[in-house]
């Protein structure tokens, strides 16, 4: 009853402080640091810019400037020698209680007024990719909970040290970790939360339910550190272990306490949105597992239906297999870390184990299959994807299922055979997926989605056929725009919402001059399913990647704000690009998995051509800056790096710091080194039109079915060169 | 003046906040170490001097404002009050000052050397590492002037006005903002990871640039001249 009379008071004491509204100001001005000071995203897109990089600043300034102000409210009996008076009034427990609720009351206010002053000028400044509910989010996860938290926080620093100067210190230490060391690291960056890119065109549910995990975790661990803190409240004159003795007496406080902190524990620990896959990146556990005696592999069918509300997926998987063994087997499955599997054989369940080890986001099962020649095994699947751990500080949110996109890639889709050698006829499969009528199922590669049922429910049900062990599938709120170029038709797939943007941008015109590029130095592509090539735009995610027939497209490439930088003409389409080339460099001239020790690989001349590309598209200054000029750096860097010239050095360093360096390494090779080689190359044979001509007869050169890989020494030999002729200075 | 100036330390170092700064640093330092440092800086090893500089610059905010918060012990309200006593007292009221900012140097002193002997914890226990010799260097260049400056300019700034100490807390973090001159550069850490680049070797020994030592011998004696001069204008 006190605490409930004694708020509104409180409320209106603080809200009479010039200081409170001093703080209050700031904190609503504080997201215009976003726009030009502090700019934690990596993207161009344009919520990233003027949407999470705002947000963000509010909630690290904002965040900052409540603590501060909670522990000058707090200490404000004490500073002005009435402390004495005021607890004889009211009970310490109730007033930090009182005071508590009236700080979190007035960031509560003070987060209202900044979403009403900000709204205005983030839908100005973001244009017709503005959306509602992305405001609303941003606003409340990336700001508005920095503000209680640090509150807590702050309080909690105050009420068991009693001391303005320690509790200062304390929280200044803890928002700094957060601000540099924990920075990185997706659960400990309490202020700040990892958010390297907001999508324009799509949705960022995963990226908010992250964020909402992060908060939500440490929200209760602060709450658990302030309730053990309001314990320590001291009274009757009494020092720390004497206040503590007599509040502990109501054990409902320490149970609440420690309630609060063990559920903060736990979701710290049982965190559902990364997996916890081999850390190092060049292990291959699961594609050496040894293949089944008399096993082979007939075909399967797959049903999955993701739920887009959720974000969650569920699925069927039928594999007929044929056994010539006549004994029992174990077939081997990877399978998304954040999916559970049941099986059963011929109608009869059997043991579906996980074996604990995962690795590429991939966690391994063990299905232990009867003897019997055939077998029709049945695998019942789900759940909320994980995602790799990799991921987790530099590119969040990537398997996004909503209503307007989704990616669901191999063991994402199903579960990944792993040990079970092809029939006659190869890894013949059906998908049938369930979706939103609204929804344009695209297949990644040369397989087309029909739809084969619509039901009453607003869903309809597609089917495509493919022959490979895995299969990536795209879809969402697309539009389809058909190109002719390169002598093929490209099926190009991009976001309703960006029409718009890739329209200004000249997108179309982009993808013809990339594919006629390649036709016109190196030769046309072929396809086994016709002449025609899908273009995908993926959601902001950094990079992409290419398949047989498909290749990937980022968002970030056709951007509104890359609209207005000149230096590219009029868009960059950097992933694009490299993707597409992509079809003639790694799927039409295959390469074999890349030595550890020889940077060769398809990226080489994969990422050389997107370099001749940009030189002719864009100018040679700016391929010179944004190519040869960056791939020098890193080559430096990497080879002047501490622990590559002393490896010794970094094999006495523990085994999780060996990988976490080795593989901040690992690309340096394989993505700059070898297109300087290659560039060191042109220059020997006597300029581009030479190598193009060295190129063109590689790309069409007669292929050995029994080793079918273009290599290093075939390059060399193709050159006139040695492997010494192209060390770099 | 020495029962005064242990009587001062004891006060300064015997008492919570001591212990909670102590361990704050500690813990903050370990995670520099293990998440920054053991990746080294410029190329260099991590247990070179500029990978240890460096280290020890993203130390100083945290021991800048330790140091002004022992200045807070004698600046504030109620030192002020208590003032009246001591300066009753058959001891000159400058001498008195001097043995508490002598006091507040020893604690802060304290400190930092907790900062070092956990990067020795660190060096040993990662890389078997004990050169400390080549680290005495950088120490001191990295620790010395901005602390003693930090303790004359906060009890300059505390006898003016005390709630200027707080204020003047918040100086090292504007600095690791602002693009400082390469003369500056220590004041923000960023000569530890630039000025190696420039010297075109691998791994190179620790120098100095004549325009940064002049920059920290400025900012030493700057500091020392407050020291001595904070003081006495009360006295």
């Amino acid at each position: 009853m006190g605490t409930l009379r004694l708020f509104p008071l409180e409320l209106r004491r603080l809200l009479r402080s010039r200081l409170t509204w001093l703080v209050l100001l700031l904190t609503v001005l504080s997201p215009a640091a976003g726009l030009a000071l502090y700019t934690p995203t990596d993207a161009t897109t344009m919520l990233s810019m003027y949407l999470a990089n705002p947000a963000l600043a509010g909630g690290v300034i904002g965040g900052i400037l409540f603590g501060l102000l909670t522990v000058f409210e707090l200490d404000r009996a004490v500073r002005s020698r009435v402390d004495m008076l005021i607890d004889a009034a009211v009970s310490p427990l109730t007033a930090a209680l009182v005071r508590l609720l009236s700080l979190l009351t007035a960031a509560v206010l003070t987060l209202g007024l900044t979403m009403l002053v900000w709204y205005p000028v983030s839908r100005r400044l973001i244009g017709t990719v503005f959306e509602g509910g992305d405001y609303v989010l941003s606003y409340l996860l990336l700001m508005g909970l920095a503000l209680p938290m640090a509150i807590l926080a702050a309080a909690s620093a105050y009420q068991i040290t009693r001391r303005s100067d320690l509790s200062l210190v304390l929280f200044a230490a803890f928002a700094a970790l957060s601000l540099t060391v924990w920075a990185d690291d997706w659960q400990l960056c309490w202020l700040n939360p990892c958010v390297w890119a907001l999508s324009d065109d799509f949705t960022n549910f995963r990226l908010f339910r992250t964020v909402a995990y992060m908060r939500l975790g440490w929200l209760a661990a602060l709450s658990g550190v302030w309730t053990v803190s309001y314990l320590c409240v001291r009274r009757y004159g009494k020092g720390l272990p004497g206040s503590l003795a007599r509040n502990v007496r109501r054990v409902y406080r320490p149970a609440i306490a420690l309630l609060l902190l063990a559920s903060s524990v736990t979701a710290y620990a049982a965190q559902p949105f990364y997996d916890n896959s081999n850390m190092d990146l060049s292990a291959m556990e699961l594609y050496e597992l040894s293949y089944a005696e008399g096993v082979t592999y007939l075909d399967r069918t797959i049903q999955v239906a993701p739920d887009t509300d959720a974000g969650t997926v569920s699925g069927r998987a039928i594999y007929r297999f044929r056994n010539t063994s006549g004994q029992s087997w174990t077939a081997y499955f990877g399978l998304n870390p954040g999916y559970d599997l049941a099986a059963a054989v011929n109608g009869t369940s059997v043991s579906a184990v996980p074996t604990g080890y995962e690795e590429s986001n991939m966690a391994l099962w063990a299905v232990a299959v009867p003897a019997g020649e055939e077998a029709e095994l049945v695998l019942e699947y789900g759940g909320f994807p994980k995602d790799w751990n990799i991921a987790s500080s530099t590119i969040q949110g990537k398997p996004e299922i909503s209503g307007t996109y989704l990616c669901l890639e191999n063991q994402n889709l199903a579960p990944y055979l792993l040990n079970v050698l092809p029939g006659e006829e190869g890894y013949p499969a059906t998908v049938e997926i369930t979706l939103p009528a609204h929804m344009v199922v695209i297949p990644f590669g040369s397989s087309e989605a029909e739809v084969i049922a619509e039901h009453a429910d607003g869903t309809k049900t597609w089917r495509y056929t493919h022959n490979r062990t895995g299969g990536i599938l795209y879809a969402g709120d697309y539009v389809r725009e058909d190109v002719e170029a390169g002598g093929m038709t490209i099926e190009f797939y991009y976001g309703r919402k960006h029409q718009t943007v890739m329209e200004a941008a000249g997108a179309v015109e982009a993808v013809k001059a990339v594919v006629d590029y390649c036709t016109e130095h190196y030769g046309k592509l072929s396809f086994g399913a016709g002449d025609t090539l899908k273009l995908v735009q993926s959601r902001v995610s950094g990079g992409g990647y290419a398949a047989e027939g498909a290749s990937l497209l980022d968002e970030a490439d056709f951007t509104a704000a890359n609209l207005s930088d000149t230096s590219k003409g009029a868009g960059a389409g950097e992933v694009m690009i490299h993707e597409l080339v992509h079809q003639w460099w790694g799927l039409g001239n295959m390469f074999d998995a890349p030595e550890e020790d020889s940077p060769w690989s398809s990226e080489g001349l994969t990422v050389y051509t997107s370099y001749r590309i940009a030189k002719e598209l864009y100018g040679e200054d700016y391929a010179q800056a944004n190519y040869v000029d960056q791939w020098r750096q890193e080559v430096d860097d990497y080879y002047l790096n501490f622990y590559v010239r002393h490896p010794e050095v970094l094999e006495r360093l523990p085994e999780e710091e060996q990988l976490a360096i080795a593989n901040s390494l690992l690309y340096v090779r394989q993505y700059s080194e070898m297109p300087l080689k290659i560039l060191k190359a042109e220059e020997l044979v006597g300029g581009e039109a030479a190598m193009d001509e060295i190129l063109c007869a590689l790309f069409n050169r007669e292929i050995d079915p029994a080793y079918p890989y273009l290599t290093y020494q075939d390059f060399l030999e193709a050159c006139h060169l040695t492997e010494e002729d192209l060390n770099l200075d | 003046m020495t029962k005064i100036f242990c009587y001062e330390c004891r006060r300064l170092v015997w008492n919570k906040f001591f212990f909670g700064l102590l361990l704050v640093l500690l813990f903050y330092g370990w995670q520099v170490l293990t998440g920054v440092t053991l990746l080294g800086v410029s190329h260099t090893a991590p247990f070179s001097p500029w990978s240890f500089g460096d280290y020890l610059s993203r130390m100083v905010p945290l021991l800048w404002i330790g140091a002004l918060f022992f200045l807070t012990f004698f600046t504030s309200g109620k030192a002020r009050r208590a003032a009246v006593l001591t300066d009753a007292a058959p001891m000159p009221p400058r001498r008195y000052a001097m043995a508490r900012c002598a006091a507040a140097l020893a604690g802060t002193a304290l400190l930092a050397l907790a900062c070092l002997a956990e990067a020795a914890v660190f060096y040993g226990r990662y890389f078997g590492w004990y050169g400390w010799g080549e680290l005495l260097l950088p120490a001191v260049v990295a620790l010395v002037p901005p602390l003693v400056f930090a303790l004359g300019s906060g009890a300059l700034l505390g006898r003016l006005r005390p709630w200027l100490v707080y204020v003047w807390m918040i100086a090292p973090l504007v600095l690791l903002a602002l693009p400082l001159p390469e003369a500056l550069s220590l004041w923000n850490g960023s000569f530890f990871t630039r000025y190696p680049l420039t010297l075109g070797t691998l791994d190179p020994a620790f120098v100095l640039s004549a325009a940064v030592a002049a920059a920290q011998c400025a900012l030493l004696a700057a500091g020392l001249a407050l020291l001595a001069f904070a003081p006495g204008r009360r006295g």
